[in-house]
């Protein structure tokens, strides 16, 4: 629905109708909700192309069902592809280039991996100074169960070649304009570890359009941009790819820089694995709350380490308590915690959300600032109003 | 008297016609302003308007985003570059208070007109 050719012909019909569409009836038409097939309550960072944003209120459960799913597109979706004419080609530095449909995959072995996908930039609209780019609030993150042969099977298959160190995809979005193809590259030991993945399930379902049907790259614990969407090519370089969404895109400060601070691309590097970061789901910000006890709930995510605390604070970060984790638990997912709490008195409450890993990492108090505003993961906050 | 029905009749249908397609046109507009149309012409062959009208950046930061997306495609006449940077930068500037972003409904075009239309 959101490709080049499908929004010009909805562009048509709207110009054509325009001029008939009488101010006084403008109560009948709800002005805010934008129809998005398969999409219910997102906040539409942008429709077209399509970037929709999961209410952090919707994150109470471990598994993202696919209709709360976040949706990064950097580009217009392919046109419908049909599961029978799709191949993926493997190719580069390899022994033996293969080309494999759909029905070749599912003769491989199925592998899952319940992974929390974080878009690199969530949180951005949080840095100050301001940053270009989708103004994503909280929750440009989710957390799904992706199933699908492991990378790592696929290019033993076409025999990578000593000279491999770094695998590039390429999927079939619609580049507009001389925007510059959404290509990016993994380095060769992330590629070849068992859990990185090409998808074909979500949650137990074939992918959807908006995920990247027929098949995806997961690569478990990075940034989004490492999972190509809707794949058509594989290949192995002896280095890095070029091109725009590697330097400069998606590349963080060496070192700490000045907020507002110009980088050279040579004083960064690519951003990879997540931050250690939690997220309040409940109570809402903003909330009046009826005296009594109240469950602060939220989740909880590290990338490639497992979270091993989550702490609350409700008196503004003077002191901590220790959130009760989750039973569900998996490399790569996200976990549920929560923390019971009987304000004593009414009044305001500043409730904060820390998380620390199993690498050490805490979620700090303020976030790193840098120029695309990657990798936000500063403590999570909202303020409340306890009820007399 | 009978035309007179039918005359009505189709002024309905039209007005139907109309709330139907107000109720999904999801595109966001841009402000008015001297460059309105011509920031639409440069920039909507790409994306829509919102991208645009959630940044809030300085003149520095919006000049440097123009440059890029002329670069990417961005049909934009060099007499009027100045003046769509100052358009932006006016409109979309860091003081502006953040853009209230809409959400999705997984209901189709379909049921929004019949809803439209109650």
């Amino acid at each position: 629905m959101t490709s080049r050719r499908a929004f010009l012909k909805t562009a048509s019909a709207a110009a054509l109708a325009a001029p008939v569409v009488h101010p006084f009836l403008a109560w009948a038409a709800d002005p805010s909700a934008i129809s998005v097939p398969g999409k219910d309550g997102m906040i539409v960072r942008s429709y077209r192309f399509l970037d929709l944003e999961t209410p952090v209120e919707f994150m109470t459960d471990w598994i993202t069902p696919v209709n709360h799913f976040f949706v990064r597109n950097h580009m217009f979706e392919p046109a419908k592809i049909e599961a029978s004419t799709w191949k993926v080609t493997i190719g580069g530095e390899v022994e033996k280039p293969l080309t494999l449909t759909l029905a070749d995959l599912q003769k491989v072995p199925i592998d899952s991996v319940t992974n929390a996908m974080e878009c690199a930039g969530n949180g951005r609209s949080m840095q100050n100074p301001k940053v270009p780019g989708v103004q994503w609030g909280k929750g440009a993150v989710g957390n799904a169960k992706f199933s699908g042969p492991s990378l790592k099977v696929l290019l033993e298959k076409a025999r990578v070649k000593d000279t491999g160190k770094h695998v590039m995809f390429r999927g079939l979005d619609e580049v507009p304009g001389k925007v510059p193809p959404f290509i990016r590259s993994i380095p060769i030991e992330k590629a070849i570890d068992a859990d990185t993945l090409v998808a074909t399930h979500m949650n137990g379902a074939p992918l959807t359009q908006h995920h990247g049907f027929p098949a995806r790259v997961i690569t478990p614990g990075w940034a989004g941009a490492a999972s190509c969407k809707w794949l058509t090519e594989i290949t192995v370089l002896d280095k890095p790819a070029d091109g725009n969404f590697m330097i400069p895109g998606y590349r963080m400060p060496n070192s700490p820089v000045k907020p507002g601070e110009a980088v050279k691309p040579e004083d960064t590097h690519s951003v990879t694995g997540l931050s250690v970061k939690s997220l309040i789901a409940a109570p809402s910000d903003g909330a009046k709350l009826k005296p009594g006890r109240h469950e602060i709930k939220g989740v909880a995510w590290a990338g490639e380490a497992d979270i091993t605390k989550v702490e609350i604070s409700t008196d503004g970060g003077s002191s901590w308590n220790l959130a009760e984790l989750g039973k569900d638990h998996a490399r790569y997912a996200w976990r549920l915690w929560s923390y019971s709490w009987k304000p004593a008195k009414s009044g305001d409450y500043v409730i904060l959300s820390r998380a620390t890993d199993s690498q050490g990492r805490i979620q700090p108090e303020a976030a790193v600032w840098n120029p695309s505003g990657y990798l936000y993961n500063a403590y999570d906050q909202v303020k409340v109003y306890v009820q007399a | 008297m009978f035309r007179l029905s039918a005359g009505v009749l189709t002024l309905a249908l039209i007005c139907a016609v109309g709330i139907a397609e107000a109720a999904s046109s999801p595109n966001e507009q841009l402000p008015a302003g001297p460059m309105q149309e011509k920031a639409g012409a440069a920039c909507s062959s790409c994306h829509e308007a919102r991208i645009i009208v959630q940044q809030r950046l300085s003149k520095a930061a919006w000049t440097r985003e123009m440059d890029k997306m002329v670069k990417w495609g961005a049909e934009v006449d060099p007499q009027d570059r100045d003046a769509l940077i100052d358009y932006f930068s006016a409109n979309f500037g860091p003081d502006q208070p953040a853009y209230l972003a809409p959400k999705s409904t997984s209901l189709s075009v379909a049921r929004s007109r019949s809803k439209g239309k109650h």
